[in-house]
């Protein structure tokens, strides 16, 4: 099936950018730092939309036009922080800045004691509430979990010195803060390798005849750029390439 | 001049603070209102501190680019990039599908930002596996377990692990899966649970030294 003529040209950019950006694992190189480049600023442009379109025209633009003047407040607070270039009058900024870190602060107070603070307790007290229910490998499992989580706690308190028995303690605390590292490690390396595939389904994908062979063409271009660039600059001693 | 450069922010830090903090835990008509329309002023204020890093960051490239700087040619693609998303963006009314079509945002969306980001942090999988085989140096009992419970994430989610699990320990009658999220909600919820009460703690006393006025770094220098 022909595609339509924006899909095929999505198609090649897709695949050129995503090339570009995989060469430096060869080595630092102009069509990486393009990329790298166009990457930070496509972020900001959609940062920005987003911010327009949900913020900008939702919350300011249209309550001011129906009369609703409350929202000027925090606009003129939000404007002054822009007084951050001017440095004679870049104080004002703090108006915005405060505001800022009241309103979080307090947010943060009850969101991280009942989300991080008393949840987490609760979640491991509460097993035991219904030991009779429970097989003997979830209540050891449940012990498990309480010893660790105290264990991994006392490892954390700096207000005595570490030794004796708190140092033990503390030492336990250690192999399931590892374990805990070792498993985060391990999710992270899955969904990196998992974002890898997906890049290399797509390259697949534009590498077929329906997109005139996009990833081959552009990945014959980076070998045939890294070649003459070898050739030219490769005979050069490293010091003399360094200093160019 | 004392008072509307210091003592007036700190009391807006202040009156905010307290007010958001008990708001939060009285449960009437006028402090929902409250949070409600604070979260839109602190949404509304957002947008602007957005808008302060991007006019900075086009300082610093403009800059580049009127200097002749090192590299500022590639400075003009941070200003295409940017072009490229909020010029269809425009054009599109920031919608990314019409009629099941996409747009002309949609479309910058696939085949620019998705691909660029989506390589970007598939690219740190290369360099996470360096990292992997620095980490895994068993040194010690403790980077053993480390390594252990990585090795058993790891295999234990693709196929060929999944095999090599029960051809080896089989006999055990668990399987990789069942060992996997016994690890995770088990020894490593041990392990985060510490963390992030640490974390809870460390957060409010931060929040509560800020409300009062005794961390007031952010306010920058006179």
């Amino acid at each position: 099936m022909a595609l339509d003529t924006s899909i095929i040209a999505g198609g090649w950019l897709a695949a050129g950018l995503t090339i570009f950006l995989f060469s430096f694992l060869y080595k630092d190189n102009p069509f990486f730092k393009i990329a790298e480049h166009l990457y930070l600023g496509a972020g900001m442009g959609w940062l920005f939309q987003v911010s327009v379109t949900s913020v900008w025209i939702p919350k300011i633009w249209e309550p001011v036009s129906k009369g609703e003047l409350l929202v000027i407040i925090p606009s003129v607070m939000g404007l002054l922080l822009l007084t951050q270039f001017i440095p004679k009058i870049s104080w004002l900024s703090r108006y915005g800045f405060t505001f800022m870190m009241g309103y979080g602060s307090g947010l943060a107070i009850p969101a991280g004691l009942s989300t991080d603070f008393m949840s987490q307790i609760e979640g491991t007290i509460r097993p035991f509430s219904k030991l009779a229910s429970m097989t003997p490998f979830s209540i050891l499992s449940s012990l498990i979990v309480a010893a660790g989580t105290i264990c991994v706690l006392f490892y954390f308190f700096f207000s005595v010195e570490h030794k004796g028995h708190l140092k033990k303690v503390s030492n336990v605390g250690i192999y399931f803060l590892m374990i805990y590292f070792g498993a985060a490690f391990g999710n992270t390396v899955m969904a990196r390798f998992s974002l890898l595939y997906g890049r290399f389904d797509d390259l697949f994908t534009f590498s077929g005849a329906s997109y005139f062979y996009a990833t081959q063409a552009i990945l014959a271009a980076m070998v045939i750029y890294f070649v003459i660039h070898w050739l030219v600059s490769g005979r050069k001693p490293a010091s003399e390439e360094e200093a160019a | 001049m004392k008072l509307i450069k210091k003592q007036i922010p700190l009391a807006i830090v202040f009156i905010t603070g307290v007010l958001t903090l008990i708001s939060y835990y009285v449960p009437h008509k006028v402090s929902v209102d409250y949070i409600e329309t604070m979260n839109k002023w602190e949404n509304i204020v957002v947008a602007f501190a957005f808008l302060l890093g991007l006019i900075s960051l086009f300082f610093s490239h403009y800059h580049k680019i009127t200097r002749k700087a090192d590299g500022w040619g590639y400075s003009i693609f941070v200003f295409i990039g940017f072009l490229a998303m909020v010029v269809p963006s425009y054009t599109s009314h920031g919608k990314q599908m019409v009629d099941g079509m996409l747009t002309p945002l949609g479309w910058s969306y696939k085949y620019i930002y998705t691909a660029l980001s989506g390589t970007m942090f598939a690219v740190l999988a290369f360099y996470i596996v360096s990292t992997a085989y620095r980490s895994f140096r068993i040194k010690s009992a403790q980077a053993f377990v480390l390594f252990v419970a990585a090795f058993i994430l790891i295999l234990g989610k693709v196929p060929l692990g999944q095999i090599i699990w029960d051809y080896a320990l089989g006999w055990t009658g668990q399987g990789v899966s069942a060992v996997i999220e016994w690890i995770m909600q088990v020894p490593a919820v041990a392990g985060k649970r510490g963390i992030m009460i640490g974390i809870s703690i460390g957060a409010i006393v931060t929040s509560l030294k800020i409300i009062f006025g005794i961390e007031k770094q952010y306010m920058g220098k006179d």
